[in-house]
């Protein structure tokens, strides 16, 4: 029963990780707390369920154009509601990060209505026992399609230009600048890599519990965040650590009798973490300049 | 004096006044902790709830007098202030944004799970005893403390900080002690707060004190102008009262209020009254000659 | 974090910028705030008007239409509930006001959103009662926001009645305060009975939705006939609304192998929560209180709620409706692409319904006047079920209607009888 816990916490853990991963590197370019990006996740499901049922798509496609639809959004925000703030203090996009997430949150009722929709079957799941374990296709898929997306992104910052640049920026944001780096650039791409990353969270999440509703952002979202201060927020291999720590430790806290705890598990491990490694399980250290 | 308030104003009037004050008072807490002294808090509304609740169970359990049970949630929701702060607002910016974040979802979930607040059915029946004429009291002392506080030696110290802890800290501000105590009085009025506001709505439930509440808090301060009262006072009211005014656009009003928050921070993103204090609002000529930036946001 | 004290020099250097033109934006702002001043009280100003209005409304119960508010949500996390209730109260209003009208007044539905907050819940309620003149609210469909709107309405004299608020301490509240629910503490003792009886369950799973009142309630319910028909609870488990995986809470009844799951939450979660049972091999079926009485539940469980209970106080079953209902419910389907209506909407239905006919009985649309003729209410045959107003105004709904999933529908299993 352990083993079959720690494999639901993992696939639970993996899509936290997608959507921690737009997190930590708008972050780690801007400083911004993208608090809309929940809302990008249950745009993205959304876009998934309506390739589904308006136009009969598969799996391939659906994922494929919620990812586009999405990346098109997150460029979109980021242009509107927070590049003329990226010279104001803080705490000003925060605040237009919020209320970007309120105005998609109710958009999506007034669309969508508030009842959870239904996201209609596109893979005939099966389930395969694993000597104690049963795993079905639908985990498998999403476990799959997750590595394959962070595998893909790992690529890209490491080995391709732009990738590079996101790094060098987020290294030093003005350095990088001077250097001849298209900064605006960066930071759209980064806006549109990450929206991706969670639309298709949106999108296998919705496969895998069978529902999206225009609320669905907002705890995902939140746990999600954790997750990426978990990991060390600002770092990529951080937020699919801290995905995956939180998947896990969250269905065990559940299996070990603190159900009614579930939500503060996250939380709690989120204060304990900070209070001993500050800057998340993978961070470095800030440098404090005088 | 509620009599001559009723005079005027319909009681619908009076519950979305009494309202706004009652988050006024949370609201210049939160200014003290984030505006004034630059840090981080995103678990504000913990701090009303354990007011609310503080306050709710002594009149309901124990028949304490109104203001002693409002005293007492704004004392022990300073006590947990304290508690929190002290190992916490070591962390710098974000991450005691983020603290304080996973400290008032711990203190919502602690709630819905105990038996003395009623859990998810809520604790019902608490007295309707916070009248327009008792939370207009408590404002105008609250304004009138902050804005002493806010010329005072520890005031400036709070600023001090906020600006650059380093070179405060080398002036001789003793950081830790200032800071708890910021959070302190921050935190103690947001239990005044809860309070008040438990004993006007008469019905306290887990769910309404969740991170959206500490984030509309947030949101009040930073587009009234972070630190300073007056775009405090202007921030709460128009934010407010904003989705009341909003009704006439009934199914698209939130929708509106959104986009109105995502407006109003690209026009002006140091709030509407950003870096502006009640002295100087009234003394206007000392504004061009004196200045001193007190802006700077959380940094 | 390796840039905050750039991007913090580069904000001074703005700001120093900005100073410079401040005076003039300074004045600007400060005949912003002025004109919000005189906003402010400029509404004050007619709100004593309105109130003196009010009062002499009140005495002459003049105008020509019948103000009936609704008191629910339309966004955030309850807006399911409420815009049912909504639909329900809307048909009701058109089916009245298509006969003729009551005391030759036209009833008006006067809608407001509390965006699924009490806070604001409570500032509705006031405004519907002082600004709109409501003789009477429907709602909310919740029992939190209906417990923190029923002191409002009882201290005005206008009828609240809840059409879906099924905790305890609600009516307790006054004697404005109604509910047309099917009590639980009334349905979940009966059905408990028949489950041990007739289908002979011995050992059960118990699932709460921890944040959800009306679960947590029901559970309560649910252990103490349990307890008092000797079932055995072999495990229980929490969820809360709004939760999407439930593999930890499945994989850890399956072990206990129980003969049937009493899910006591709404029917979003319920129907997933199968999905994950049957997906990990559980065969036991589930059993649940109105919260689950939904489409969505099939919607969301499919397959997996095939042979799922729920009981309630109101079946869309057009086979076995009577004419009142049978009528209702084409009405919907009519107005609703062809989808079928849900407790809520039922209820929201019978709430106006039930106020027009007191108001009807009592000759007067002043709540003092009606709100006795609503008390009396005995045998009122609505489109729910049959309502009686107890002394304390606790309603009996009868009888209980056990309700099976088959075929992707629900379809009556049995009868239970309330004494």
């Amino acid at each position: 029963m352990l083993s079959q816990q720690i494999l639901n916490g993992i696939t639970l853990g993996a899509t936290y990780a997608l959507i921690a991963l737009g997190y930590t590197m708008v972050y780690g370019i801007i400083q911004l707390i993208n608090f809309a990006h929940g809302e990008i996740y249950m745009v993205g499901a959304f876009v998934g369920v309506l390739m589904v049922t308006v136009f009969q798509q598969g799996l391939l496609v659906s994922l494929g154009a919620a990812m586009l639809a999405c990346m098109i959004m997150g460029v979109t925000i980021e242009r509107i509601a927070y590049r003329p703030l990226r010279r104001s203090t803080r705490l000003a996009p925060l605040i237009s990060a919020i209320g970007v997430s309120i105005f998609l949150q109710t958009l999506m009722t007034k669309i969508k209505g508030p009842q959870p929709v239904a996201f209609p079957p596109v893979i005939n799941d099966a389930l395969y026992k694993m000597g104690p374990v049963e795993i079905s296709k639908v985990q498998i898929i999403i476990l799959i399609v997750a590595s394959l997306l962070m595998a893909a992104l790992h690529f890209i910052v490491k080995h391709v230009k732009i990738g590079k640049a996101m790094r060098a920026a987020s290294e030093d944001y003005d350095t990088a600048a001077l250097m001849g780096i298209n900064v605006n650039q960066v930071i759209s791409f980064t806006f549109a890599i990450g929206s991706a990353l969670a639309a298709a969270g949106g999108v296998l999440v919705g496969i895998y519990f069978n529902s999206v509703s225009p609320f669905m952002g907002v705890t995902a979202g939140l746990k999600a965040f954790c997750a990426a201060v978990l990991g060390g927020i600002g770092s990529i291999p951080g937020a699919m650590l801290g995905g995956l720590f939180l998947g896990v430790a969250e269905t065990l806290g559940i299996a070990g009798g603190f159900d009614l705890y579930k939500d503060a598990i996250a939380f709690t491990l989120l204060i304990i973490v900070l209070l001993f490694r500050p800057t998340g399980l993978l961070g470095r250290p800030i440098q404090r300049k005088v | 004096m509620d009599s001559i308030f009723s005079m005027f104003l319909n009681d619908y009037y009076i519950q979305v006044l009494t309202m706004l004050g009652i988050y006024l008072i949370g609201a210049l807490g939160l200014n003290l902790i984030t505006g004034v002294t630059g840090q981080l808090s995103f678990g504000h509304a913990a701090f009303l709830s354990i007011g609310a609740y503080t306050s709710a169970i002594l009149s309901l359990k124990l028949h304490i007098p109104f203001a002693l049970a409002i005293l007492a949630g704004g004392l022990m929701a300073g006590l947990w202030g304290v508690l929190l702060g002290y190992p916490t607002l070591r962390l710098t910016g974000d991450y005691l944004g983020i603290a304080t974040l996973g400290f008032g979802e711990i203190v919502r979930v602690v709630f819905l799970n105990m038996s003395i607040t009623g859990g998810a059915l809520g604790l019902a029946g608490i007295p309707r005893s916070a009248t327009l004429t008792a939370v207009l009291f408590v404002v105008i002392l609250t304004v009138w403390a902050m804005v002493r506080l806010e010329n005072s030696r520890f005031g400036r110290s709070l600023v001090a900080i906020r600006e650059d802890e380093i070179a405060a800290e080398a002036m001789g501000v003793n950081i830790t002690t200032t800071k708890i105590a910021a959070f302190a009085i921050g935190t103690f009025l947001a239990g005044i707060s809860g309070g008040l506001y438990a004993h006007l709505i008469q019905y306290l439930n887990p769910s309404d004190f969740g991170f959206i509440k500490s984030f509309e808090f947030l949101t009040f301060i930073v587009l009234g102008g972070l630190g300073s009262i007056p775009g405090v006072i202007l921030g709460t009211s128009v934010l407010t009262l904003a989705p009341e005014f909003l009704r006439f656009i009934a199914d698209y009003r939130m929708m509106v209020y959104g986009l109105l928050m995502v407006l109003m921070m690209i026009v002006r993103p140091r709030g509407l009254l950003g870096g502006v204090q009640l002295s100087r609002l009234f003394a206007k000529k000392k504004v061009q000659q004196t200045g001193t930036s007190a802006c700077g946001g959380a940094n | 974090m390796y840039l905050s004290s750039n991007i913090n020099q580069l904000g001074k250097i703005e700001w120093r910028q900005s100073r410079e033109m401040k005076s003039g934006k300074l004045w600007k702002l400060l005949s912003l705030m002025v004109i919000t001043a005189m906003l402010l009280t400029g509404c004050s100003g007619g709100g004593g008007e309105e109130k003196k209005a009010a009062e002499g409304d009140k005495a002459a119960a003049g105008g020509d239409t019948i103000k009936i508010g609704f008191l629910g949500a339309k966004t955030g996390g309850h807006a399911a509930y409420g815009v049912e209730t909504l639909k329900g109260m809307q048909m009701a209003a058109k089916d009245i006001n298509d006969a003729g009208g009551i005391l030759g007044k036209k009833i008006e539905i006067v809608e407001e959103d509390h965006g699924s907050k009490v806070s604001e819940g409570t500032n509705v309620t006031q405004k519907l009662i002082t600004r709109d003149k409501v003789v009477a609210i429907v709602g909310d469909p919740t029992t939190g926001i209906t417990k923190a709107a029923a002191p409002i309405a009882q201290q005005n004299k206008v009828v609240l009645l809840s059409a879906g608020a099924v905790g305890t301490g609600v009516v307790e509240i006054g004697d404005y305060i109604f509910r047309d629910t099917l009590l639980d503490a009334v349905a979940a003792p009966a059905v408990t009975k028949y489950l041990g009886e007739k289908l002979g369950w011995k050992k059960v799973a118990v699932i709460t939705s921890m944040n959800n009142d009306y679960s947590v309630g029901l559970t309560k319910l649910f252990k103490e006939a349990l307890a008092a028909n000797k079932m055995e609870i072999v495990a229980e488990q929490s969820i809360q609304d709004g939760d999407q995986n439930f593999a930890a809470q499945v994989t850890a009844i399956k072990g206990k192998n129980p003969d049937g799951i009493i899910f006591t939450g709404y029917y979003t979660e319920g129907g997933l929560f199968m999905k994950e049972a049957r997906k990990q091999g559980m065969k036991a079926v589930m059993v649940g209180g109105d919260g689950l009485l939904s489409d969505v539940l099939m919607k969301m469980g499919g397959e997996a709620v095939e042979g799922s209970m729920v009981y309630c106080g109101f079946a869309a079953d057009e086979a076995k409706a009577g004419e009142k209902t049978k009528k209702f419910i084409e009405a919907y389907k009519a107005g609703n692409n062809g989808a079928l209506p849900d407790m809520f909407s039922a209820q929201g239905y019978d709430a106006v319904m039930l106020i027009a006919d007191a108001i009807k009985a009592a000759g007067s649309d002043v709540p003092e006047k009606f709100r006795a003729e609503l008390a009396k209410t005995k045998d009122w045959i609505g489109v729910s079920g049959t309502i009686t107003f107890q002394e304390n105004r606790e309603p009996i709904k009868s009888p209980v209607y056990l309700l099976e999933v088959k075929g992707g529908k629900f379809a009556v299993k049995d009868t239970v009888d309330v004494k």
